[in-house]
């Protein structure tokens, strides 16, 4: 079920309100709320839910077993088959048809034999965001930050529907504790919740939609057909369609959850302003910025040791980062493209932000951003390297309007405003009376609604991933 | 016990300045919100249901649908729905190209249709070819099925000076007039981009009742249904066609790996078939089968110059990259009979 559609907007409020009928009695709560969220997953293919399931109990069995292991080496193992099952499942889901081809071509190239069964496999939505959430929490259990959860929490964790499809990716240590009592029902934050609800889908439908419709997809789908005007126009209107496109799911994920009394951590903080890779990295997708750095970095060694390796480490996991995006050799470079960034940045050690100034620090910074947005649209290298030589030929712009100019200068231009007045008009906006701001989030809705084409709301393009 | 920053900034909510309201607070607010959408716009809930073809949500959406419709039956929702009609992104299609609200497929009494030259495609009869003329435009469009057809296509024929338009319109259906009617759609293709060879590719959301002769609903698969969506076919196959100036490449539905789908697909390629015989001379049909399932089985990969290669996406209806690029070069193959580049 997408949050924009009609079936959606008919499940909140019947799920809202059952949802604070029940929270005072626990014991009939916590069904309620996992039959809710399996219902909610189960739109997308039912068959998909006993994955889920399946990925519950398997790693409630682990953090058992962890938990009664007396030994360090014993919870070692435990821990890793369960991270090594849990990373299986997501490569059969979505690695399979990805890596069976590559591998049959070069066997083929060799003449050696039948490879593996040449399938497609459907990838079960939001595979990798409940399999990263199942991995924080037999690993947080190892380490100690979260006790072992009862097994309908753990299955509240996993499938709770405001974050089950696209995050954020919320650590068990964060999400169990708030599941140890009812949640409060007169510190509910309602006012940031619906804002942040309209917000989102100004985001997602109004902007991101549009500038896919009129500019990046008709540029990205055939480069050959423009010249550099609309090239670079596209590259930008990419660069803000994907982080109003992701941060606006995002904001309704979290404002969902606020309406529900739940917090989600942050995900986006303005990040294109930030003043280099290490910035941006901490302020776009943070949350699996900081699975990457908590569960990939720093088991490998993070910075404790020589250069070259901390190098290796930041390389090895931006790689992977890039390959957790999608099972095409494209995520895999722009993954390495990041990690290039991160590396240069280290082995510069700030020399570069004591010589220069913040302004062209961030131009560069936001340049090569966008120049990775670029990979990570296209389809194969080929086609990157199609859209990068279309920089260089001369024509006219013939996809610049007035609209998509400001949809592309109002997003980035509102992230280089100074924070403290931006966080203030929010403030005072989360300040008003909640049946205002209903009032117009509804008008919102309708304007918003008005705005989709025939053809419905496309997906999120985090929901690939 | 490793110790996190607050680096998600878990306590954002809880910082100066945040105001806290009650639970019933949240539910009446988000009540007041889908009373709003209800009143003024209640008769997208029918819409949503008629765009599903069978089913739970389907009866659900239609239960909610019909009340909700009838609340939304006001002067507010009137000039609520004209409002955000100007801010649609869709173009104004003409009605009176839509297809017909009863569908026709009888003949008058009497009188026995002529079979002319233009039943027959002169590369079937082995006959002498007309002369070829300069491929400049070409439309590709259809449903879901014509992604990433549409854009393979545009990348060899655009560097050629080609004029290649993309229109699909994913997730519409001949069987299905909810999201777009492709009567009216076709004709303002045709009057937008006067192209002179379309490609069209669609059948991924068929099987919806139409209406029949007498106007009640035929449900899918029977011959019945098969002559009501011949027609609907045959009507966007003429606009197309434009009396004869235009050639028509009109793809078949692949094999779905689903058998519910399979019998659909079936019984959609024998229609345009049927749809496309009085003027074979200008409409070809391009069997995907022959190319994708050549033993009439559903298969993920097909072997290629001696290789195996997947061609199908993982939902088992779709063409992926590959599978598009191959259908490409024999659609270009056939295109390349008709007209030089």
């Amino acid at each position: 079920m997408l949050f924009p559609t009609i079936e959606f907007a008919i499940f909140f409020p019947v799920a809202l309100a059952l949802s604070w009928l029940l929270m005072p009695r626990q014991k009939l709560w916590k069904p309620y709320i996992i039959i809710a969220s399996y219902v909610f997953y189960a739109a997308a293919n039912p068959k998909f839910c006993l994955l889920l399931g399946g990925i519950t109990i398997g790693n409630q069995i682990a953090a058992k077993l962890i938990e009664a292991s007396p030994g360090e080496r014993r919870r070692k193992w435990i821990t890793g088959i369960a991270v090594a099952g849990n990373l299986a499942l997501l490569g059969v889901f979505k690695y399979y048809s990805f890596f069976v081809q590559d591998w049959a071509n070069l066997l083929e190239k060799f003449h050696l034999g039948a490879p593996a069964p040449l399938l497609t496999i459907a990838l079960p939505i939001g595979v990798s965001f409940f399999t990263f959430q199942a991995i924080t929490y037999v690993v947080d259990v190892k380490r100690g930050d979260a006790k072992t959860a009862t097994t309908t929490d753990l299955a509240i964790y996993l499938s709770f529907f405001p974050h089950l499809i696209a995050g954020p990716i919320v650590r068990a240590s964060e999400f169990l504790p708030q599941l140890k009592a009812p949640r409060d029902p007169n510190r509910v934050a309602v006012g940031a919740g619906l804002a942040l609800v309209g917000i989102g889908l100004v985001k997602k439908v109004l902007i991101a939609d549009y500038l896919a419709r009129v500019l990046v997809d008709p540029v990205f789908g055939v480069p050959q057909a423009y010249a550099a005007p609309d090239a670079l126009l596209a590259a930008y209107g990419y660069a803000v369609q994907i982080y109003c496109d992701f941060s606006g799911y995002t904001d309704i994920a979290i404002g969902l959850a606020l309406l529900m009394g739940f917090i989600f951590p942050q995900n986006f903080n303005r990040p294109y302003r930030a003043t280099g890779f290490r910035d941006f990295w901490r302020r776009w997708h943070m949350t699996l910025s900081r699975f990457l750095r908590d569960y990939v970095y720093i088991p490998l060694g993070g910075s404790h040791g020589t250069r070259l390796f901390t190098y290796r480490n930041l390389m090895v996991t931006m790689l992977l980062g890039g390959l957790w995006h999608g099972a095409a050799w494209t995520f895999v470079l722009w993954g390495g493209f990041q990690g290039a960034g991160l590396v240069a940045e280290h082995a510069l050690n700030g020399r570069i932000g004591r010589r220069t100034p913040a302004w062209f620090r961030w131009f560069g910074t936001f340049n090569l951003v966008v120049l990775g947005w670029i990979l990570f649209r296209s389809q194969s290298l080929e086609q990157f390297w199609d859209y990068i030589g279309r920089f260089f030929v001369a024509g006219p712009a013939t996809l610049l309007t007035l609209p998509v100019l400001l949809s592309i200068l109002v997003v980035i231009g509102a992230q280089l405003l100074p924070e403290k007045p931006m966080e203030r008009l929010q403030i005072r906006i989360e300040q008003l009376n909640p049946m205002i701001l209903a009032v117009a989030l509804a008008f919102t809705i309708l304007v918003v609604g008005a705005t989709v084409p025939s053809q419905g709301v496309p997906p999120f393009i985090y929901f690939q991933f | 016990m490793t110790e996190h920053r607050d680096d998600s900034e878990m306590s954002r909510f809880d910082r100066e300045g945040v105001r806290h309201f009650t639970a019933r607070q949240s539910v009446i607010a988000v009540g007041i919100v889908a009373a709003i959408l209800l009143v003024l716009s209640g008769n997208s809930i029918l819409n949503a249901a008629d765009e599903e073809i069978q089913g739970t949500e389907k009866t659900l959406l239609k239960a909610i649908g019909n009340p909700a419709a009838t609340l939304a039956d006001n002067p507010l929702a009137d000039a609520s729905g004209k409002l955000a009609s100007n801010l649609s992104p869709d173009e104004a299609l003409d009605p009176a190209a839509s297809f017909p609200s009863s569908g026709s497929g009888t003949i008058n009494q009497g009188q026995l249709p002529p079979v002319t030259p233009s039943y027959f495609d002169p590369v079937e009869l082995d006959d002498k070819l007309p002369p070829k003329v300069p491929l400049e435009s070409l439309l590709v469009t259809g449903d879901s099925l014509s992604q990433p057809l549409d854009t393979e296509l545009a990348r060899r024929l655009t560097p050629e000076g080609i004029e290649v338009t993309r229109d699909a319109h994913v997730g519409t259906g001949i069987s299905n007039s909810t999201l777009v009617d492709w009567g009216q759609l076709s004709a303002a293709q045709v009057e937008k981009h006067h192209p002179q060879a379309v490609v069209v590719f669609i059948g991924a959301n068929e099987g919806y009742p139409m209406p029949g002769p007498n106007g009640k609903d035929i449900p899918c698969c029977s011959p019945e249904w098969a002559a009501v969506y011949a027609n609907r076919v045959r009507q966007v196959i003429d606009t197309y066609r434009q009396d004869g100036r235009a050639k028509v490449y009109w793809l078949t539905v692949p094999l779905p790996r689903d058998p519910a789908r399979q019998r659909i697909a079936s019984v959609v390629n024998q229609s345009v078939v049927v749809a496309a015989q009085p003027w074979r001379s200008q409409v070809r049909i391009i069997d995907t089968d022959e190319y994708f399932s050549p033993d009439d089985r559903y298969s993920d990969s097909i072997t290629v110059d001696g290789n195996d290669q997947i061609v199908r996406e993982s939902d088992g209806i779709h063409l992926n990259d590959a599978g598009s690029s191959l259908l490409a070069d024999r659609l270009l193959d056939r295109i390349d009979l008709d007209f030089t580049r």
